[in-house]
């Protein structure tokens, strides 16, 4: 920009102003010199250097008072021509040094001179930028010996100005002008780089400072908060740079024996420092007392750059002082480690890349102070971390248990150090345990129930998304901060991953089996340990660790689970099973009681004692958490594991699924879950397929189980599941399973029928579904196209229009008579190719047994077997076992169905007590004894029908006629009584039943003749609303005769023949006069056309 | 007064093997080939086919179709080579072939006797080895030295004696200076004969039982054989100096009808497989019972022992029962 390049231009009009500045020292022309300046270029300046700092110099230097104002304006003109040129000559630059710093003191006191903050200012810039001018070799000669007091005068004055100034600007600017004289400055290319030699020159140099820098920095440092995080910020990295440089190892290690005589006056020469050890050591001690204070105020200082600074002090220093400061190793590596887990994700970061730096240069582990003094820190938190986590708020646990992270983080594999010691490992352990303990006084544990617990299919899909970490949320005793469970989580799995595996986990097994007490805390914590053995989310720093095995894993893995799902830690007490657990809880429970009786004497251990039977809420509670941290265990296992975890599934799944079955909300949510971790930790797309594919492991366990059934109430529910979930392909596995719940079932009928009824409701089910009849299948698709039965009411509709012509009502009495006739049995011969030809005796390969009949399929079998027991069942004490029994027997007509040779015999020893579920029983269960019977109805009519109108229909119309009255006259309690229900369920009943049979004639008309009386209006609507259902069945069967009924009980409209050769029809029914049987009959006509 | 003790819980198996799909007439434990490393159990069932079960992972790993539906009733791997025999009811030993997870044919033998009598194997220096089979004669016992399959000689009883068919067979050698080779074999009329295969001439004859042999089995060290039928009584007998046999001992049992009995490699446990479906653990050398296993639902067939003591049953349910019991330790 300059317009005036050349120096003798540039000369041209300087000249005039300095002249005139020399002449009057006043504002305007300093001012006026330097608006002239701006207009030169660069490199004139160079030229004319000398030329134009003559005048400001002389300026600063003329003696007697000056102004302020002045003052500042030369120091700014100076700074301004400084920083566009280069100090060549090693005088001048002295002597400007000198001249800039007696602007700021006051010559009677040693003081800063009481100026304005501009000037200080001005100055301080002016003394920057002059250092930054030196050029090249020149600013090494500057730091020769001689110059010492000046500097240190210089120095000093800064510091107190950066200390007791007000102005944050003025300090900023002294702490960065220090920075600037000490070399340590952050720009680019400045000083140049210096050789091993100069650095140790400068040292020396330095090191008469070191004492009143750092005592003063620290003083800046530790001031109060509120004086700004930069000041803070440049304090800090001005201490770690000074102490850095003045204390680099590489430095002290070329220090020679003695000292150099150096070429200077006493004076000066008594200023001089000797870097010897004894100094070293003895500043490294003091230096640690300043670094111990620093960080004990900066590490919670608010700001996070003050703490990220921190971290780079703490690398700064570790990096290039590990020897000199050893003392302060400690407390920099409990800064750094502290701060890993800050709260600002900046400072996170760069904790962690000084960490993985250490690592990688093996700062710590390679060397044998250090890691040393680690876990000597840790042994002392590990010895205080019992009474930290006792005393401390969340806050104060939140630290210090990051620490505690970071320790390990730092040690890696050499924390066995630590655990290796039986008395520190028990009391990191205390300390875990203690902190971990759950709180279990809520009730609502015990109270959520799950009430839909076998629809595995409803439970969401094994989607990929769900992270494997994801647990339940616990309530702690001892804090409620998410992040400290999250803190002590991941301090279990870094000793999982790091410690030795076996050690810990038999340690905290240990525990487990000790007391009730610890139970919880120690599954949580060997959950995490092997989650974090298997690297699962662990972060190593240390590249070489070796792992645990595989093997060794699985080995310890499968241990563990056998200790989690045995019978005393797996079945525990968590809810009141009045009807359903008999003796054998109290039996289980003296078990549990035995281990408990050690257990201190604490809320929680208050476990079901034999004098008082029904277990605390608090108990209970306890045990809930407790099976579900096993059930979170074993999910992690499975992670851990992998496709190993294959080999584990025959003892896990079944336990597992066991709980997936629970009724306590929390126990099957945290069951499912654990599924869905062996899922995608084994490779199987869903729950179904998990089960699906290992069947065979859950079988074994049923079968086995079956034969204990007092201990293992709920195997039964597992076996249900299991269908529930299988195929086909299942059945021969299962099959003596089922011979051996049958074989139980028959032992045990009065007190498990109840669970054996909902299995073989399962098993039938899934019969049904896994082996469908193929005839059935064939039906159903033809009857889409309309079965003849939905053709009629359309002729007839037809036919009652008045649009017929005669020819139509020929041939509809024509085909009437040749109905009639085939009625009558004047069966003509066309029907007699139908007959089926009889079954020639079969001939090939099943000959050679001939005496033996082929053996029946497995499923007729079972369903054979089971029908029988229902046939006992029939006629249980219970509702409940008689309507599961009704469904059961339902599903074993349908399977039983292509079987007629072995449907019919049970169903003819079956007929008996199913008449009287039919005509005595509750009316629910009449309505189920209704769908059998239509059921039945249906795969086998012409049996049933002859039985079904002469010993139930009978009794059933009779019922019905005779309540008649009774309902017509009640009131509207009547619609709660027994007898309402009862009539409501038979007339719900009949319709279908009477279609499905396909009843003659005369029992159609019993039927309609007793429930036209419930097509009254007097009748509760309810029943006639049931009536009016029985007589839509009704059509379907015979519309004509229907709509014959009907029209006779109240007749809508004269009938004029559709022909008049025809005689008009008067029907008994009278027209337009309003009857109680009016408006349904209206409805149920409407229906018909 | 004291608490009414409950009864010992019901010992359960420690798995059970599903899926054979029919009856299971013969079970053999087998080290696996090289490699495979995990012990594998062989089955043979009724309708013919052979499984292998692997104990690892409780699953059959693979299928040997190869008696064309007829039973299988004995199985025995050989000590050398990974080859297993297998005896059918369609009248054919087969050899097969393991290693490498190989499974075919390489070799059979036709059988002359429909009979229940199960054949046995005597290895000789690799790779001859010597099988005793039924014979072509009701009463034969036939030998012969494989792979060759040349006859070695067929041991009939005297004219006089007609013990009837022989029902079970067990070759051993006594560890002598000179081995000869001995074949105990159990008849139809209860007795049990001492051959020396050799000379083919009977050593010695005892009766033990009034109803036909269905099992032995001989302790050579001990010098002590065990044998069932379908009587009610367990016969131990012995072998003297002399080469006799002298039952020693008898030992009665609640039902009747002994399928098969096996002495367990280390020479502690007996067990026998019972009509009554029950397995039933007796102390070998003092014969005291120890237990009844009480799990199938239908005769057991056969049991074996596996090495490291581990104990099969298969039955006419159609399933394996594995238990653990006395573990060495």
């Amino acid at each position: 920009m300059g317009v005036f390049d050349t120096p003798q231009e540039a000369f041209g009009i300087l000249r005039p102003v300095c002249v005139q500045l020399t002449k009057s020292q006043t504002v305007e022309n300093v001012e006026h010199l330097q608006a002239q300046l701006r207009a030169v270029s660069d490199s004139a300046l160079q030229e004319l250097q000398q030329y134009v700092l003559f005048p400001l110099r002389f300026t600063l230097k003329t003696p007697g008072p000056k102004r302020e104002r002045l003052i500042q304006s030369v120091v700014e003109c100076l700074t301004f021509v400084l920083s566009s040129t280069c100090v060549k000559e090693q005088e001048l630059l002295q002597e400007l040094f000198s001249e800039l710093s007696a602007c700021l003191y006051s010559p009677n006191s040693k003081k800063p001179a009481a100026v304005s903050e501009e000037l200080k200012l001005a100055v301080i810039r002016g003394l920057s930028a002059l250092m930054h001018s030196a050029y090249g070799d020149i600013i090494l000669t500057f730091y020769e010996p001689s110059i010492l007091p000046r500097l240190g005068f210089a120095i000093s004055l800064l510091l107190d100005l950066a200390e007791q100034e007000k102005s944050k600007q003025v300090k900023i600017a002294a702490l960065q002008c220090l920075q600037v004289l000490l070399l340590q400055c952050d720009c680019q290319d400045h000083p140049r780089s210096l050789d091993e030699h100069e650095q140790k020159q400068l040292g020396d140099l330095f090191a008469s400072f070191l004492p009143g820098i750092s005592t003063a920095l620290t003083r800046v440092i530790t001031g109060d908060f509120k004086q700004g995080h930069s000041i803070v910020v440049s304090s800090l990295r001005l201490f770690y740079k000074t102490v850095g440089f003045i204390m680099a190892d590489e430095q002290l290690r070329k220090v020679s024996k003695v000292q150099a005589k150096p070429a200077v006056e006493r004076r000066v020469a008594e200023l001089m420092i000797h870097r010897t050890a004894d100094w070293v050591k003895n500043t490294g001690d003091k230096l640690t007392i300043l670094i111990k204070k620093i960080i004990e105020c900066v590490s919670v200082h608010p700001h996070w750059k003050v703490r990220l600074e921190l971290v780079e002090l703490v690398e700064a220093l570790l990096l290039k002082c590990n020897q000199s400061l050893v003392e302060s190793a400690g407390p920099l590596l409990k800064a750094l480690v502290g701060l890993v887990n800050d709260e600002s994700p900046e400072v996170q970061a760069q904790c962690d890349k000084v960490l993985r730096h250490f690592a990688d240069q093996k700062v710590v582990v390679g060397n044998r102070a250090f890691a040393d003094i680690l876990s000597e820190n840790l042994h002392s938190l590990a010895t205080s971390l019992p009474r930290l986590m006792n005393s401390q708020d969340d806050q104060g646990k939140f630290s210090t248990l990051s620490l505690l992270l970071g320790y390990l983080k730092l040690l890696g594999p050499k924390v066995n150090f630590i655990l290796n010691s039986v008395a520190h490992l028990q009391r990191l352990s205390k300390a875990l345990i203690q902190v971990l303990e759950l709180d279990v006084a809520g009730i609502k544990v015990v109270e959520e129930r799950c009430w839909n617990s076998d629809d595995l299919s409803a439970s969401p899909k094994a989607s990929a998304a769900r992270p494997w970490n994801q647990i339940q949320r616990r309530y702690f005793r001892f804090f409620t901060d998410e992040r400290i469970f999250l803190l002590l989580r991941q301090i279990c799995q870094l000793l999982g991953f790091y410690g030795n595996l076996y050690l810990l986990v038999d340690h905290f097994m240990e525990l487990y089996r000790e007391s009730v007490v610890y139970r919880k805390q120690a599954s949580m914590i060997v959950n995490e340990l092997v989650a974090g053995a298997a690297g699962l989310e662990v972060e190593d720093l240390h590249k070489k660790h070796i792992q645990t095995s595989p093997e060794e894993l699985r080995e310890i893995v499968t241990s563990v689970l056998e200790e989690y799902t045995s019978q005393e830690n797996w079945y525990l007490v968590t809810c009141i099973e009045a009807e359903e657990m008999g003796e054998e809880l109290t039996m289980k429970q003296s078990s549990l009681q035995a281990i408990t009786s050690n257990a201190h004497t604490c809320q929680v251990t208050s476990s079901p004692a034999l004098s008082k039977p029904s277990p605390t809420v608090c108990s209970m509670n306890s045990n809930i958490w407790q099976i579900c941290i096993q059930l979170e265990g074993i999910g992690h296992f499975a992670y851990a594991l992998g496709n190993d975890f294959r080999l584990l599934l025959m003892s896990a799944l079944y336990p597992v699924l066991e709980k997936a079955g629970d009724q306590t909300l929390l126990i099957s949510q945290a069951a499912t879950s654990t599924m869905m971790d062996m899922c995608h930790a084994c490779g199987y797309d869903s729950l179904q397929h998990l089960i699906n594919q290992n069947s065979d492991y859950l079988v074994n366990g049923i079968s086995l189980n079956l034969r204990h059934l007092a201990q293992h109430p709920h195997t039964p529910k597992v076996l249900e599941v299991m269908l529930r979930n299988s195929d086909a392909s299942l059945l021969p596995l299962v099959a003596d399973v089922v011979q051996d719940v049958l074989a139980t079932l028959d032992q045990f009928y009065d007190k498990r029928a109840t669970s054996f009824v909902s299995v073989l409701h399962a098993l039938l089910a899934a019969l049904a579904q896994w082996f469908p009849d193929r005839r059935q299948l064939q039906e159903q698709s033809l009857g889409k196209e309309g079965s003849h039965l939905s053709q009629r009411p359309a002729t007839l509709q037809k036919g009652l229009e008045n649009t017929t012509t005669a020819k139509d009502i020929e041939q509809f009495l024509l085909n009437y008579l040749k109905e009639k006739d085939v009625a009558d049995g004047n069966v003509l011969d066309f029907d007699s190719e139908e007959e089926e030809p009889s079954v020639p005796p079969e001939v090939g390969k099943s000959d050679t047994r001939p005496d033996v009949e082929p053996p029946l399929p497995l499923q007729i079998q079972i369903a054979k077997d089971v029908m029988e027991r229902c046939i006992h069942l029939l006629s249980d004490k219970n509702l409940k076992i008689r309507l599961k029994v009704l469904d059961v027997l339902d599903l074993c007509v349908v399977v039983l169905q292509s079987h007629k040779n072995q449907l019919l015999p049970l169903a003819h020893r079956a007929w008996p007590s199913l008449v009287h579920r039919l005509t005595n029983d509750d009316p629910l269960a009449v309505l189920r004894a209704f769908k059998v019977l239509r059921t039945l109805g249906g795969k086998c009519g012409d049996f049933l029908r002859s039985r079904f109108c002469k010993a139930v229909l009978p009794k059933l119309a009779g019922s019905l006629v005779t309540q008649a009255p009774i309902s017509a006259r009640a009131g509207p309690v009547y619609s709660h009584t027994l007898a309402f229900k009862l009539q409501l369920a038979v007339l719900q009943g009949l319709g279908p039943l009477c279609e499905s049979l396909d009843l003659g004639e005369g029992d159609l008309n019993k039927v309609a003749d007793a429930c036209l009386i419930y097509l009254s209006a007097k009748q509760p609507v309810k029943l006639q609303e049931a009536a009016r259902s029985v007589f839509l069945h009704l059509m379907k069967v015979d519309p004509d005769s229907t709509w014959l009924l009907l029209n006779e009980l109240y007749c809508p409209e004269q009938f004029t023949p559709p022909h008049p050769s025809l005689c008009p029809v008067q029907l008994r029914g009278a027209t337009g006069q309003q009857n109680p049987y009016t408006a349904n009959v209206l409805h149920l006509l409407k229906e018909l056309q | 007064m004291a608490a009414p003790t409950r009864p010992p819980p019901l010992p359960d198996p420690q798995f059970v093997l599903r899926g054979t799909q029919s009856a299971v007439h013969a079970l053999h434990f087998y080290r696996g080939t090289q490699g495979q490393g995990c012990p594998l159990l062989l089955s043979g069932s009724l309708s013919g086919l052979v499984h292998i079960w692997s104990l690892h992972t409780r699953r059959a790993l693979t299928t040997l179709d190869g008696h064309g539906s007829q039973c299988v009733t004995w199985l025995q791997t050989l000590p050398h080579g990974h080859q297993l025999l297998s005896q059918g009811r369609d009248l054919r030993l087969c050899l097969w072939d393991l290693a490498e997870g190989r499974n075919a044919v390489v070799d059979s033998v036709r059988l002359e006797s429909v009979g229940f009598c199960r054949s046995t194997v005597l290895a000789g220096a690799p790779p001859r080895w010597m099988v005793a089979m039924p014979g072509r004669g009701s009463d034969e016992v036939e030998i012969l030295e494989m792979p060759s399959k040349t006859s070695v000689c067929t041991l009939k009883p005297e004219a006089d004696a007609k013990p009837g068919m022989p029902m079970c067979l067990e070759l051993w050698q006594q560890a002598d200076s000179s081995p000869r080779p001995r074949l105990l074999a159990g008849y139809e009329d209860g007795s049990v004969a001492l051959w020396d295969v050799s000379e083919r001439k009977v050593c010695s004859r005892v009766t033990c039982h009034t109803e036909p042999v269905m099992g032995l089995d001989f302790d050579s060290q001990k010098a002590r054989g065990v044998s069932g039928s379908a009587e009610k009584v367990l016969a131990v007998w012995s072998l003297d100096e002399q080469q006799s046999l002298k039952v020693c001992r008898t030992h009665e049992l609640t039902n009747p009808g002994i399928a098969d009995v096996m002495i367990r490699p280390d020479r502690k446990l007996l067990a026998t497989a019972g009509w009554d479906h029950r397995v039933r653990i007796f102390h070998w050398r003092t014969m005291k019972p120890l237990a009844v296993l009480d799990f199938h639902t239908a005769t057991v067939h056969c049991v074996a022992f596996a090495d490291d003591g581990l104990l099969a049953a298969g039955s006419g349910d159609r399933r394996i029962s594995i238990w653990s019991l006395y573990q060495r330790t």
